[in-house]
């Protein structure tokens, strides 16, 4: 009985909480409302690549090529509903997104299962060199059919799709999560840790990577229909290296395996060039000065977690020194730019200056936590009110 | 005569020329302890792999209670009821020691994957149950107290009698141990003995090991097969192949 109370209020809550992002979405201008429904697909991706990369171990860096797969399903289906006269391209009724979602997360997902399939006896760089050239080839093939819009790309109906964005987010979150309470989840995480040991322990690896790429596949394809009927209009542009390069990044900085982490590093790294976007353009000498003194400094920090050992007070000099050299070689190295004629009085306009601090940011992070945000770790509510420990 | 538990029938197998087993036969009866010994290179772990389906004999025919294993995955002969450790420790390190033993339960639970994706009541109590038994396992094996702790972050002696403890959890009806004493001292070799023969004494396990610490080997099992370069030397209970001329010549060569 408490078991369905539970689960039927948590379901409730999640639907509360995609239908509230909705609302605030829809009282947001259209940018921040497509920003919103942005978040919510990069959140899906992200936590499903983890369950591939993270949790099962499975080096795939072409998620981008099961979002387009879904994507260009759902914009398929569209146009051949339009053709036939069922509904218009002013709008798609929800119905019709949803039968879109479901058909998109089948198609991706036997795209996982045809990629998941030869790829069981490659590992590591063989099985990410495979899964790059997949998402490649798709995007070319896509790119030269006429079909489904060649390189110029395919129009189909708009609809307001945040809330069920958000709904497929927390869905995915919950199957990861749900996996990983049981001895299921297990079995995924053993053939992370060692093949061989998991096979001589009755577990069928072939299944569990399959399965895993097909589950990982089906939730990206489903996030491609979405924004499919999110933006209205798609192209091949939208589903580049880049884009698995990202997904992968966020997987990584958010600690592989760990699918809190996945959400937070997606969420950053979303946001973060976005945020960007507003800063102003700045003269270069003073760029280059404090990416060098953010360089020093974050080695003087280096340094210091390697010597554990230290008293605090050796360690504390230790940092004002590092903060003080830090600071010099900004000063230093903004000033002496300008005795380069190349460099002097330049300025770098803040599109580009984005994409500067956002790998900056990201070079910091992988430095200073090389295992990710969270590790293998978990984050929830527990960590915040520790429960009692059993004596 | 009552049928043989496992049986090697002229098993053999050739890497390119490379001939690494060559026509071992031996049967083992249920609730034996037998020994497979002889020097480094001699073939014992490839006999291993070849039981638990890592590698398909060449020729040969290798049959667990009255059906024939040569071929199969290592994961359906795990399922039948052979599990094993490995001579070079292999945990799934970042897993806690509990979990690492449930894993070894896994085979025998009954919740399908949707049902574990979705947290149904059935996957639960699995789940449940599985750890209930691996606990269990680990007060046997007297592990309980670091149930928690990362597999990796175990101290060498307790990560091979995890190991076993892992292999015990399939419920195995033959259990292979590949150099278990390996790197234990003395104290830690003579409890690991006493663990051993409690497997069969107690759970009536049937226990084929590899072992490189004579004592070890002659102190525990009925029985034993030398093996060198790939075929068999010499078998027989332990006092006569400590005198057998050609078991000698095998590990300390031969006098000119």
């Amino acid at each position: 009985m408490r078991f369905w109370a539970v689960r039927l209020g948590s379901i409730g809550l999640a639907v509360a909480g995609a239908f509230a992002i909705g609302m605030l979405a829809q009282n947001s201008g259209n940018t921040v409302s497509r920003l919103i429904a942005l978040a919510g697909l990069y959140v899906t991706l992200a936590v499903s690549l983890n369950l591939i990369n993270g949790i099962t171990g499975q080096f795939s860096i072409g998620h981008a090529a099961f979002y387009q797969v879904g994507s260009y399903t759902a914009a398929f289906l569209a146009s051949q509903l339009v053709a036939r006269g069922i509904i218009t391209t002013t709008g798609m009724p929800i119905s019709w997104v949803l039968v879109a979602v479901i058909a998109a997360a089948v198609s991706a997902g036997l795209a996982g299962l045809f990629i998941g399939l030869p790829s069981l006896r490659l590992r590591g760089d063989y099985l990410a060199i495979v899964t790059l050239g997949f998402g490649e080839i798709l995007r070319i093939i896509i790119q030269n059919t006429n079909e489904l819009g060649g390189s110029y790309g395919i129009n189909s109906p708009k609809a307001f799709v945040v809330p069920y964005v958000w709904l497929l987010a927390f869905l995915c979150i919950a199957v990861c999560r749900n996996l990983l309470q049981t001895a299921h989840g297990l079995t995924f995480l053993s053939v992370r840790e060692d093949e061989v040991a998991s096979g001589a322990m009755g577990v069928n690896v072939t299944r569990i990577k399959v399965a895993a790429f097909v589950i990982g596949s089906a939730f990206a394809g489903a996030a491609g229909a979405l924004l499919t009927h999110n933006e209205g209009f798609i192209n091949v542009n939208s589903f580049t290296m880049d884009v698995s390069f990202i997904i992968l990044t966020m997987v990584v900085l958010g600690g592989t395996g760990s699918i809190t982490g996945s959400v937070v590093a997606a969420l950053a790294l979303f946001i973060l060039p976005e945020i960007l976007r507003d800063a102003p353009a700045m003269p270069l000498n003073a760029i280059l000065g404090s990416l060098v003194g953010i360089a020093l400094l974050v080695g003087v920090i280096r340094l210091a977690m390697d010597n554990k050992g230290l008293g605090r007070e050796v360690m504390g000099a230790r940092l004002w020194l590092g903060l003080g050299v830090a600071v010099g070689g900004a000063i230093v190295v903004s000033i002496g730019t300008n005795f380069v004629p190349a460099l002097a009085n330049r300025t770098i306009p803040s599109a580009e200056l984005r994409m500067v601090i956002f790998s900056a940011v990201l070079v910091i992070m992988m430095l200073l936590r090389p295992q990710g945000i969270f590790g293998h770790r978990e984050f929830g509510l527990g960590k915040l009110f520790p429960k009692e420990v059993k004596a | 005569m009552s049928e043989a538990l496992l049986r090697l029938d002229e098993a053999t197998i050739q890497f390119g020329g490379l001939i690494a087993v060559n026509k071992v036969s031996f049967e083992l009866q249920k609730g034996e302890l037998f020994g497979l010994i002889g020097p480094n290179g001699a073939g014992k772990t490839t006999c291993f792999n070849l039981v638990t389906g890592v590698y398909k004999p060449t020729s040969g025919s290798i049959t667990f209670k009255g059906k024939a294993i040569s071929g199969q995955p290592p994961f359906k002969v795990a399922r039948m009821g052979i599990a094993r450790t490995f001579q070079n420790i292999r945990l799934f390190g970042a897993l806690s020691v509990l979990e690492n033993v449930v894993i070894g339960g896994f085979l025998r639970q009954r919740a399908s994957l949707v049902s574990s994706l979705l947290y149904m009541p059935g996957a639960i109590k699995e789940t449940a149950r599985l750890k209930r038994e691996a606990m269990e396992l680990l007060e046997i094996m007297d592990l309980a107290d670091s149930a928690n702790s990362r597999s990796c972050d175990l101290p060498y002696g307790k990560q091979r009698r995890l190991e076993i403890a892992r292999a015990m959890a399939t419920q195995p009806d033959l259990l292979l141990l590949d150099e278990p004493a390996a790197g234990m001292n003395p104290q830690e070799s003579e409890d690991l003995m006493m663990t051993v023969r409690r497997l069969r004494d107690d759970f009536g396990k049937t226990v084929l090991l590899i072992e490189h610490d004579m004592k070890f080997v002659m102190n525990l099992c009925e029985r034993i097969v030398v093996l060198d370069h790939g075929e068999e030397i010499a078998r027989g209970i332990p006092s006569e192949i400590r005198s057998h001329p050609e078991v000698i010549k095998a590990y300390l060569g031969v006098e000119e």
